[in-house]
């Protein structure tokens, strides 16, 4: 039997993140992990992250991975990989299977940083080969790089089912619909909305009938449900697909816990069995130690808060940092988490109905229920504002904390104030010169620069784009509405792909001076 | 049917190991080392990876990442390898698992 000072069970964003303080405080630090790689769910996530920038706002998950191991390697931390961790007993022993071998270890703190595995429905046919869940479908094509399917249905409008889709648009798959049995569109209105501009079409109170295939999937049967989510008769409609993708939530791993003897409780808000912490991840035993999903579902940047906590408390009770330095410590990071934990969705939030943002303004029905803000909808919001000559349009229309655009911005045309959950507001007193750094750091895609009179007739609408092939100067194709509907014809006037914009190039395209606010996607012809 | 991506607007071009040959099933095809034996199918178009033991109904990959069990196979005469987390080697040897055989059913 091997001792550490410290045994942390999983190398995801908390895991590593709690080894890095530890580490930092002269801790003995192993770290156990199931997986071939280390980075848990990061090094799949190809999106740029929310919050600001304490939170690694606008850099996209797979980097942070990278940092985080790289620091973690630095500090002499030993991660060792294909390990799992199969029982946590008294007085901290571990067994870890390796290979076909038990091994003994024993570590005078534990931090169990073992993350969620994924929820999933049933149905008719939901064996069959290609119906996947949302992981699998970013494992397959962010790490391994091939494409879960070609024509894809996916089930779930939470953060993970709308990410997901736009990804597997990315990867070059077809996404036929949407669909989701809750009324409302349950992630964030910035990620539906890029999702539906390229034309996806959201079935919200909707769900799988079955899915029909002999051998693997060759298509799916969705219907409506009431208010009761019980199906409404002949409201069937039928989708070709080879690929049916569930995101319908997490569920925490957390049996080691309570294979541990840490207290437990159900708590449906926090997404099941979870064990009772205190504000600090710091569970019923001393010196276990719980940080990330596996205490409660949230999403990366809060894991590796939690995990920062969890390392400290864990140096602090081996006497590897004075209770002060502790607790000072903890108030930084604590107003750090809190400031994550705000705004619409918000833990404490989960299944309200939010109708009003926290300015008062009435959150648009038909984001919600559709995907996509109308027409109607769009000018109400502070970052739609109008002047002579090229200015910012953030679409942006509810409380998320997340402020990298205003950084962005040195002429003074943006801002949110120090409460990050602000809706952004575009001053039109701003010099807007084009830069394009707000378009471009906009992890929601949901700024645009607007000229809405070029004095010919027309106006250009410049718009980030993640997609290849890249258009070039001169494609000629149409504008696309929030819908993803074809309205106008538009014209390629410039492109930018500038390392700056890590990978959002930025599509300019000319329409006609009429579809200046409504044109908001570009595709090209055929 | 599904295939390699060739190039990713945020990643670009994925780097992969060697093409090597394995068999499936008694016959050769190609694959990169290092990746899931599931990937390797999945570039050939290779959904089903077992028949369950009872009903005889396909399975496939389901979770990808070694949870579920859905994508076992028989690899190099070893039943239930979870092939979504099992990296392919060349002349590797994978069959489609029946129950826990590699006998297909009467």
């Amino acid at each position: 039997m091997k001792r550490y000072d410290l045994v942390i069970v999983g190398a995801g964003p908390s895991g590593l993140s709690a080894a890095i303080e530890a580490a930092k405080r002269g801790m003995e630090v192993i770290i156990f992990d199931e997986n071939e790689k280390p980075g848990g769910q990061l090094f799949k996530q190809i999106h740029k992250f929310f919050g600001s920038k304490e939170h690694h706002a606008k850099i996209r998950g797979f980097k942070i991975g990278q940092e985080l191991l790289k620091e973690a390697n630095e500090l002499g931390v030993e991660v060792v990989l294909n390990a799992t961790v199969i029982g946590l007993y008294d007085d901290k022993e571990i067994t870890v299977k390796i290979g076909d071998g038990i091994n003994h270890y024993k570590g005078d703190a534990v931090i169990v940083a073992t993350g969620a595995a994924e929820n999933m429905v049933t149905f008719p046919g939901w064996t069959l080969p290609g119906v996947i869940g949302a992981g699998a479908a970013q494992t397959m094509m962010n790490l391994h790089g091939i494409k879960p399917g070609n024509k894809v249905l996916m089930l779930g409008s939470g953060n993970v089912g709308l990410v997901v889709s736009f990804q597997l648009m990315q990867a070059g798959c077809e996404v036929v619909a949407l669909v989701d049995a809750a009324p409302r569109v349950g992630g964030y209105g910035v990620h539906a909305a890029k999702v539906a501009r390229c034309g996806v079409p959201f079935y919200l109170s909707h769900t799988i009938k079955e899915v029909e295939g002999d051998e693997f999937v060759t298509g799916v049967t969705i219907n409506q449900v009431d208010s009761s989510f019980i199906p409404i008769p002949d409201t069937e409609k039928h989708f070709d697909v080879d690929t049916v993708c569930m995101a319908v939530g997490l569920s925490p791993m957390s049996q080691l816990l309570k294979m541990a003897g840490c207290e437990m409780e159900d708590n449906p808000k926090r997404g099941g069995q979870v064990p009772i912490i205190d504000d600090y991840g710091r569970t019923s035993v001393p010196g276990i130690i719980a940080a990330g999903d596996v205490s409660g579902i949230e999403e990366a940047s809060s894991a590796m808060i939690e995990g920062r906590m969890a390392g400290i408390c864990a140096a602090e009770y081996l006497g590897y940092c004075t209770k002060e330095e502790l607790e000072e410590n903890l108030k930084i990071l604590e107003d750090d988490l809190e400031s994550l934990r705000q705004g619409m969705f918000a833990p404490k939030n989960r299944g309200k109905l939010i109708e009003k943002t926290e300015e008062g303004i009435d959150i648009s029905t038909n984001l919600l229920e559709k995907g996509y803000i109308s027409e109607k909808e769009i000018e109400r919001y502070p970052g739609v504002t109008h002047k002579v000559g090229i200015h910012p349009v953030i679409e942006c229309t509810q409380n998320i904390p997340c402020n990298p655009c205003q950084d962005a911005c040195k002429k003074g045309c943006i801002s949110i104030g120090a409460n990050i959950t602000n809706l952004p507001i575009v001053k039109t007193e701003g010099n807007c010169i084009n830069c394009g750094m707000c378009v471009a750091s906009c992890s929601g895609q949901a700024i645009f620069l607007v000229d809405e009179d070029t004095g010919d007739g027309s106006s250009t609408v410049t718009m980030p784009y993640e997609f290849i092939p890249l258009p070039e100067v001169g494609d000629k194709g149409f504008g696309l509405n929030r819908k993803g509907e074809k309205i106008c014809e538009a014209e390629v006037v410039s492109v930018r792909a500038v390392k700056a914009f890590d990978h959002t190039n930025l599509l300019t395209i000319k329409v006609p001076k009429e579809y200046a606010m409504k044109a908001r996607f570009f595709k090209a012809l055929a | 049917m599904a295939s390699r991506i060739a190039e990713h607007p945020i990643l670009g071009v994925q780097e992969k190991g060697k093409l090597v040959l394995f068999k499936f099933d008694g016959k050769e095809i190609e694959g990169f080392e290092g990746e899931p034996i599931a990937v390797s199918l999945k570039a050939q178009g290779l959904m089903v990876h077992r028949y369950t033991k009872k009903e005889h109904k396909p399975r496939g990959v389901f979770c990808a990442i070694g949870r579920c069990t859905d994508c076992v196979m028989i690899v190099d005469g070893v039943p239930n390898v979870r092939t979504c987390i099992t990296p392919l080697r060349e002349g590797m040897d994978v069959r489609t698992q029946y129950g826990v055989s590699d006998k297909p059913f009467e």
